[in-house]
């Protein structure tokens, strides 16, 4: 009897529950925002910024990487797909053959990759040309003299390169920037998982090097400024230099959409692209669209 | 071990007159039996040594956390969303979606479970198809739980069409459950003695009615147990959900009873499990008081389910009929 009892009771609770879980959601829309790792934090911001306005429309948000979020984008499993990479041309035939729609892209900001080294690292700037004999398939570069590190401080060491996970448009952009079409990577580096765990492998390891956003920037690493060719004077990566193009290795933030966005998400975008939405960008550590000045 | 005779003092014999030592204990430990006696007490510290090695780390590691957590440890901690993007206010929203993960997956994972445990249990023959699901069983156990997390893509998110949902999620994790409920019904219902069966049969009872009314009250402590440790599992694993609805962020109602159900059902839900690692690898600017604290709550979420997994077992056990 009162096993029978409490079973009863059990099932109502879990009826209840469940109405609880439908009903929460009737009058409110859902957005999907998935991708980049390096967007993540942004999308994240923006989502909690614009829930405080328009408290009926929740942004659902995901990181993964790039990849991950077109994936997901061509599957239907989000709305928007955060890229820090232009979309492949075999991913957008993928879009049209199984969607039967142009994938929109959305520029939305952007990001100067800066290179991170340990903070008690003497070395102040590095060229595009060393980083890719560092990074590169046939790159000669292996200890930290090669690059003018006096020999009494890391000289003799070897230089540890952090590399990021494959599925990473952070991955894919600097590849391409620093390295060229068609080049590869040299094997040997230490893959981080996230832009931020980058970072703080640098600052945890001494002879380490690694890219990341420059918004990822702590007080335990120091950003080197970058030149184009040996000896030049390197660039800072700063607001100012990422949009007038001096400094090297800037990229475009994305977003991508199924079509013509309508709707809440079509609203939701326009806002990313108002003052509002860019001044998050702008504090966040990233460069806004130039339109926001 | 050799045997040494000449080690050996012989037994004085009772009828033997007593040897003539000043006042010497014909009762006092010989060479051999003091022997013993230190190998015995070295064995003894041995292994209470080794015992309590187990105890040193989970203590240290409830103790650490604990300590880095303090800054931050307070009711708001726990009753709040996140804010600030995520660097301050608490895991309330979180906190929720870990919760209905784990209760809609025991929903759906502990009657099947259980049911199947007393059908292979108390019906099955032993024949050739009974130990191969028994196989599939043990072999489904020992899966690695992010295998359970691509099943769940592929099997739930996609051909199911529920998408990635909390829904998708549960049904993800009541897969990894299921087989744990299934061994420990059946241990439990084999626990109970077949003369208590017997007896029922001989009264004429059906299988059925012998199962509701004498083998099920018997062994509901066994089954309870197993399924409350399934809880902890469920509430701790981060790879089954990663890919099948948990999410880095979502805006949920702040306050009021909406914020008890903040997730639909095909909703995306945030988890304590997937909070926690996106804290550790993507929120930028976090302070570690923040990472510490929401570790404190997991683990004190599997700690106080899993005592009370202990109570409810010594309860029920106590009151057993035999």
């Amino acid at each position: 009897m009162s096993l029978r009892f409490n079973l009863i009771l059990f099932c109502l609770l879990l009826a209840v529950l469940a109405c609880g879980c439908d009903r929460s959601r009737e009058n409110s829309v859902a957005i999907r925002n998935e991708g980049s790792d390096t967007m993540v934090n942004i999308a994240q911001a923006w989502a909690e910024q614009y829930n405080q306005k328009h408290e009926d429309v929740s942004v659902q948000v995901l990181g993964g990487g790039s990849g991950v979020g077109i994936a997901s984008l061509i599957d239907g499993n989000c709305d928007m797909a955060n890229t820090s990479r232009k979309m492949k041309p075999d991913e957008m035939k993928i879009v049209r053959e199984k969607r039967g729609d142009e994938p929109k892209e959305f520029i939305v900001g952007y990001d100067a990759l800066a290179i991170y080294v340990h903070k008690r690292n003497p070395l102040e700037s590095i060229s595009m040309e060393e980083l890719a004999d560092l990074y590169g398939e046939e790159g000669k570069l292996t200890k930290w003299f090669e690059l003018g590190v006096p020999v009494g401080t890391l000289g003799t060491d070897k230089i540890i390169r952090i590399n990021r996970q494959s599925g990473s448009g952070t991955y894919f952009y600097f590849r391409k920037a620093v390295l060229g079409k068609g080049k590869d990577m040299k094997l040997g580096s230490i893959g981080a998982n996230g832009s931020k765990d980058a970072v703080s492998l640098v600052s945890r390891t001494p002879a380490a090097i690694g890219y990341s956003g420059m918004g990822y920037a702590t007080d335990d690493v120091k950003i080197l400024k970058v030149s184009r060719r040996r000896g030049e004077p390197g660039v800072a990566p700063t607001v100012a230099n990422a949009r007038s193009g001096a400094y090297p290795i800037t990229r475009p933030l994305r977003i991508y959409t199924i079509g013509e966005p309508a709707g809440p998400v079509k609203e939701y975008i326009d806002w990313i692209l108002s003052p509002e939405g860019q001044e998050i960008v702008l504090q966040l550590g990233y460069v806004p669209m130039e339109s926001n000045e | 071990m050799a045997f040494h005779s000449n080690s050996i003092s012989p037994p004085p014999s009772p009828l033997a007159p007593l040897p003539k030592g000043e006042g010497r204990n014909p009762f006092a430990p010989s060479a051999l039996e003091k022997h013993k006696k230190i190998k015995e007490t070295a064995a003894q510290w041995v292994l209470a040594a080794i015992t309590l090695m187990l105890v040193v780390p989970v203590a240290a590691i409830l103790g650490y956390l604990f300590v880095k957590a303090l800054p931050v440890l307070s009711f708001s901690f726990l009753f709040d969303n996140p804010a600030n993007r995520m660097t301050a206010g608490g895991i309330w929203a979180p906190l929720v979606g870990t919760f209905f993960l784990v209760l809609i997956s025991l929903a759906a994972a502990a009657p099947i479970g259980i049911l199947a445990g007393v059908y292979l249990n108390e019906y099955a023959r032993d024949n050739w198809i009974t130990r191969s699901i028994n196989l599939a069983v043990m072999n489904l156990a020992g899966v690695p739980s992010i295998v359970h997390g691509l099943f769940g893509v592929g099997a739930f998110v996609l051909f199911a069409g529920m998408g990635r949902s909390l829904l998708a999620a549960s049904c993800t994790l009541a897969v990894m459950t299921l087989p744990v409920i299934v061994t420990s019904t059946r241990e439990a219902l084999a626990a109970v003695p077949m003369s208590f069966r017997e007896a029922c049969w001989n009264m004429g009872a059906t299988r059925w009615q012998t199962i509701r009314t004498i083998v099920l009250p018997n062994s509901i402590s066994g089954i309870l147990t197993g399924v409350i440790l399934q809880v902890s599992r469920a509430a701790g694993e981060t790879a089954p959900i990663l890919f099948t609805g948990a999410v880095f962020f979502m805006p949920t109602p702040p306050h009021g009873w909406e914020s008890f159900f903040p997730y639909g059902l095909d909703d995306y839900c945030m988890a304590l499990s997937m909070h926690l690692f996106t804290l550790a690898t993507q929120v930028r600017g976090v302070s570690d008081e923040y990472l510490y604290g929401t570790a404190v709550v997991l683990v004190g979420l599997v700690l106080v389910v899993n005592s009370a997994s202990i109570v409810l077992r010594g309860y029920l056990r106590s009151r057993k009929k035999w």
